[in-house]
């Protein structure tokens, strides 16, 4: 196993590298980062603008700059970013902090429910239970993940107006002053999380309880759970030891995958909900035309997403003995 | 069964549904009771002292939140890359200036610094400044000649070519810059006269503390001036030189203001005001409407002047102030270096019917505007462009400019007098920015009645397309100054990198140079509208219109108001204050 992990990472860093070149020539031949500057008024001096160019590396060959990148990254240097006082490095790590922990509790809620949903809807196919899932499953899959936030933002206010206090909040992911000691702070921060882990969660919930379903489906028609029954096994006990176990291997596969999908999901809803995670450094980096701040999200994100695939291979084998065995 | 199963469906859409309608209509605040938010009724007529509130109707303390749209990126705001409207809205309440501008656009000498600024001979042109004897940082240590010194030296280009300041702009025209009676009076010599000496170490390039500076380079050097500079622009001030002071930077969150207990001035009102940073104006109303913020100064769009009409208890006003929108030829096609067919193009805008269309939706108090360097509310304001008839949607006018320069349609098509037909051409704005595309669009159809093709296209980098002149015709914006003749070199010189399309004209020149070298504001303004009538005649630039401001506040916060021009509502943050219940 541990071979395995070792050969799957490896191959990974060929991609990894092939992927930053790739964006960081499609950025640096697209973006402009003195764009700012030279849009300003009043216009900055000629002497401004060639220090910027030199500070930012816009003076070397293109290739170069890259090398350049790529060997700083080893000295924990991510680039110069347009803002001369940031540090990409502790930055990006910073807002991937943030971002992590909006989507930690998604992804776990939404998991959650989607067991659980999915495994009921299969088990009581067909029924009103079953439609009523479907229905609000399929709502949920046709929603515009930046317009559901907004709407969830509007009944977060009225759910505010109704109790006559600010439980709920729309903006950040804390209060900047807080009065009333610890558990005031703790239910400020809840009162943050509540509505972008809702809207997070629901999207990602709304296709994996789809696929936790049919998947459920697919082992409760099988030969072996059948026998398993046939041989007097309680209903009970075939459905957790047999058949939501084996059910849960493809689902595994869509999370870890589906990441990828979430970490873009939440640039949406942290810009709607104005947490300053990954999502907003990364569209903040695009209108900044900041080639290097680009790199260093996209360096992170890669990153998790290849650990996460790693980990969802690896869990396969806790999974399914099949596979740890073969 | 099928029965049961279409109920079950219809019962569910019907519960979704209510639901999702009834929380999006939910925060409205209903029948548009925010209608009674008048604090600004009077903003219009009585600009610098509409929403005033008397001290002692004000309670002692208290809390205001302002929705910031960038995070700060740097604290030095008379740097080139600090210089940002959103920074220096927080950061100049922190610091010393001479001069500010008040709502009506008028300069005003900061009384609490100053006891006098005078222009005390015209040749050469020599302005004293007289400091208030008690004028102090947060330190202790006085507010003197030395700051007014150290802040010369590092934005006039030459005692420190690497400071990398937002503008030279006046400084490299300083010959001496000089203390006595303690420091407490600067004596400032120029070169040559500076018309708009009242914007030097004004709000716009407010002053940073000599002392503290000295504490990281000896500035006395081109490189300790460099280091001590860069410092300034890295480090959260800790030291005041204005009513408040800085409390707490949380970076990407907020900024939070208290008052400075060693100010020599009357003590702000306000315990504490939080400048918070929401970086997508989309997201300020409902923010605005949760409590979260108290006030937002957005750029005002259709549908967030709206939705904010809708929120009970909350007040707003649009104001025009001095940024502006036009359309650019450049020149540098050698089709639209003819002035016949700028002339006609121009000709043909109907400008009045694209801000009908654009921000006329949510606002009739934009008009056309007639002038490159002055708006209606400032005193040099004259109408150069309407004799010219550029913006009236005037189409057979148009076409007769064309016919009599020589030009011919063949079919759809425009033909130069050489027999050349007009090729495509390519108008460009910003990304995103829906009411620059419907002016885009607006262009593109007038200019097709006179057979000329325009394809709109957007660009996400303004400043290196405009730089690299990647475009036959621009919309985008200039921000005006209060202080208009040295501003008027930046843009319209012929050899001024800010002059994109390339337009030369050498008597445009010669009065720009002179209008801004003049000791007399009148001769000035003569001058720079002399200027202003032949770069208009020339069809080179056409002014749209003053692009609306915004401010919406709670009804219980006074002194508050909109201020359109550079120094935004935050111009007098001291004042502001909750009314008492």
């Amino acid at each position: 196993m541990l071979a395995y992990a070792l050969r799957r990472l490896l191959i990974s860093v060929p991609i990894l590298i092939a992927s930053t070149f790739i964006v960081f020539i499609g950025g640096a031949l697209t973006a402009n980062p003195l764009n700012q500057l030279q849009a300003r008024n009043p216009p900055p001096p000629p002497r401004v603008l060639e220090l910027e160019r030199q500070r930012l590396n816009l003076d070397e060959p293109l290739l170069e700059r890259y090398w350049n990148w790529l060997i700083g990254l080893f000295q924990g240097d991510f680039g110069p970013s347009v803002h001369s006082n940031l540090d990409l490095g502790s930055e990006v790590i910073a807002r991937f902090g943030v971002t992590f922990r909006l989507i930690f509790l998604a992804m776990l809620i939404a998991l959650i429910l989607a067991i659980i949903v999915g495994v009921i809807s299969a088990v009581k196919q067909y029924t009103k239970l079953d439609y009523t899932f479907t229905f609000f499953g399929f709502l949920f899959l046709a929603m515009p993940s930046f317009w559901f936030a907004i709407l969830l933002k509007e009944a977060g206010i009225s759910f505010n107006n109704a109790v006559g206090e600010q439980v709920l909040y729309t903006i950040g992911d804390s209060s900047v002053y807080v009065a009333g000691g610890a558990w005031a702070e703790f239910t400020d921060v809840l009162g943050h999380m509540v509505l972008p882990t809702i809207s997070l969660a629901l999207l990602s919930f709304a296709a994996w309880s789809r696929f936790q379903r049919a998947s459920m489906l697919e082992v409760l028609n099988s030969d072996y759970v059948r026998l398993a029954r046939a041989k007097g096994l309680r209903r009970g006990k075939v459905m957790r030891k047999h058949a939501l176990r084996t059910a849960l291997i493809p689902l595994t596969t869509v999370t870890a995958l589906d990441l990828g999908a979430i970490i873009s999901g939440a640039v949406v809803t942290e810009n709607v909900y104005q947490w300053r995670g990954a999502g907003s450094f990364l569209l903040e980096s695009i209108r900044n035309d900041d080639v290097y701040a680009i790199q260093a999200w996209l360096l992170i994100s890669a990153t998790f997403i290849i650990l996460f695939n790693l980990v969802a291979d690896l869990l396969y084998g806790v999974l399914d003995p099949r596979i740890r065995y073969a | 069964m099928l029965t049961s199963k279409s109920r079950v469906v219809r019962s569910a859409a019907l519960i979704a549904g209510a639901a999702l309608a009834l929380s999006a209509c939910g925060g409205g605040g209903g029948d548009g009771e925010g209608q009674t938010g008048q604090i600004f009724a009077d903003c219009d007529t009585n600009p610098n002292e509409c929403n005033s509130v008397p001290a002692d109707q004000l309670q002692d303390g208290g809390e205001v939140t302002f929705a910031m749209e960038k995070n700060i990126e740097n604290w030095n705001i008379t740097s080139a890359e600090g210089n940002v409207l959103d920074s220096a809205m927080a950061i100049k309440t922190v610091l010393p200036y001479t001069f500010y501008t008040k709502p009506d656009l008028s300069v005003a000498m900061n009384e609490d610094l100053l006891e006098s600024a005078e222009m005390v001979s015209e040749d050469p042109q020599v302005i004293e400044y007289k400091i208030k004897q008690d004028a102090a940082w947060s330190d202790g240590t006085p507010i003197s000649a030395e700051d007014f010194i150290y802040n010369w030296k590092v934005q006039n280009g030459t005692d420190c070519p690497d400071c990398a300041p937002a503008s030279t702009a006046g400084y490299d025209q300083v010959k001496s810059v000089e203390g006595s009676d303690n420091g407490k009076t600067v004596t400032v010599t120029f070169t040559k006269p500076f018309t708009d000496w009242q914007k030097m170490w004004g709000s716009g390039e407010p002053m940073y503390p000599a002392h503290i500076a000295a504490e990281h380079g000896d500035i006395n050097t081109p490189k300790g001036l460099a280091s001590s500079y860069e410092w300034l622009g890295k480090n959260v001030p800790d030291y005041s030189g204005n009513a408040f002071k800085i409390d707490k930077w949380e970076n990407n969150v907020a900024l939070t203001l208290v008052p400075n207990e060693n100010y020599w001035g009357d003590k702000p009102n306000l315990g504490r005001v939080v400048f918070r940073v929401i970086t997508d104006a989309a997201q300020e109303p409902t923010a605005l409407q949760n409590g979260e913020v108290n006030v937002i100064y957005p750029q005002p769009q259709v549908d967030l002047v709206n939705q904010i009409k809708n929120i009970p208890n909350v007040s707003s006003h649009i104001g025009l102030g001095l940024t502006w929108e036009h359309f650019d030829f450049n020149l540098d096609n050698k089709f639209l270096a003819e002035e016949p067919l700028r002339d006609a193009l121009f000709t043909a805008v109907d400008r009045q019917g694209l801000i009908d269309k654009t921000v006329g939706q949510f606002t009739d108090k934009v008009k056309p505007l007639n002038s490159h360097n002055f708006v209606p509310q400032q005193d040099g304001y004259q109408d150069v462009v309407s004799e010219f008839g550029h913006g009236t949607g005037d189409v057979e006018a148009a076409k007769k400019i064309l016919t009599d320069a020589g030009y011919t349609l063949k079919g759809d098509q425009l033909v130069d007098p050489d027999g050349t037909a007009i090729p495509a051409m390519r108008i460009r704005y910003t990304t995103g920015n829906q009411i620059r595309k419907d002016q885009c669009e607006l262009f593109a159809q007038a200019a097709r009645e006179l057979g000329v093709k325009v394809n709109v296209q957007p660009t996400d980098d303004l400043g290196g397309t405009l730089v690299e002149g990647d475009y036959d015709i621009m919309v985008f914006a200039w921000v005006m100054s209060p202080f208009p003749y040295s501003g008027g070199i930046q843009l319209w010189h012929s050899e001024s990198e800010s002059n994109f399309g390339g337009y030369k004209n050498a008597q445009v020149d010669k009065l720009l140079t002179e209008a801004a070298s003049e000791t007399d504001k009148q001769t000035a303004n003569q001058k720079l509208n002399e200027a202003n009538r032949i770069m208009a005649e020339d069809a080179y630039v056409l002014p749209l219109y003053q692009k609306p401001t915004f401010i919406a506040a709670y009804d219980n916060i006074g002194n508050i108001r909109n201020n359109s021009t550079l120094d935004t509502p935050t111009y007098n943050i001291a004042q502001w204050g909750l009314r008492a219940e």
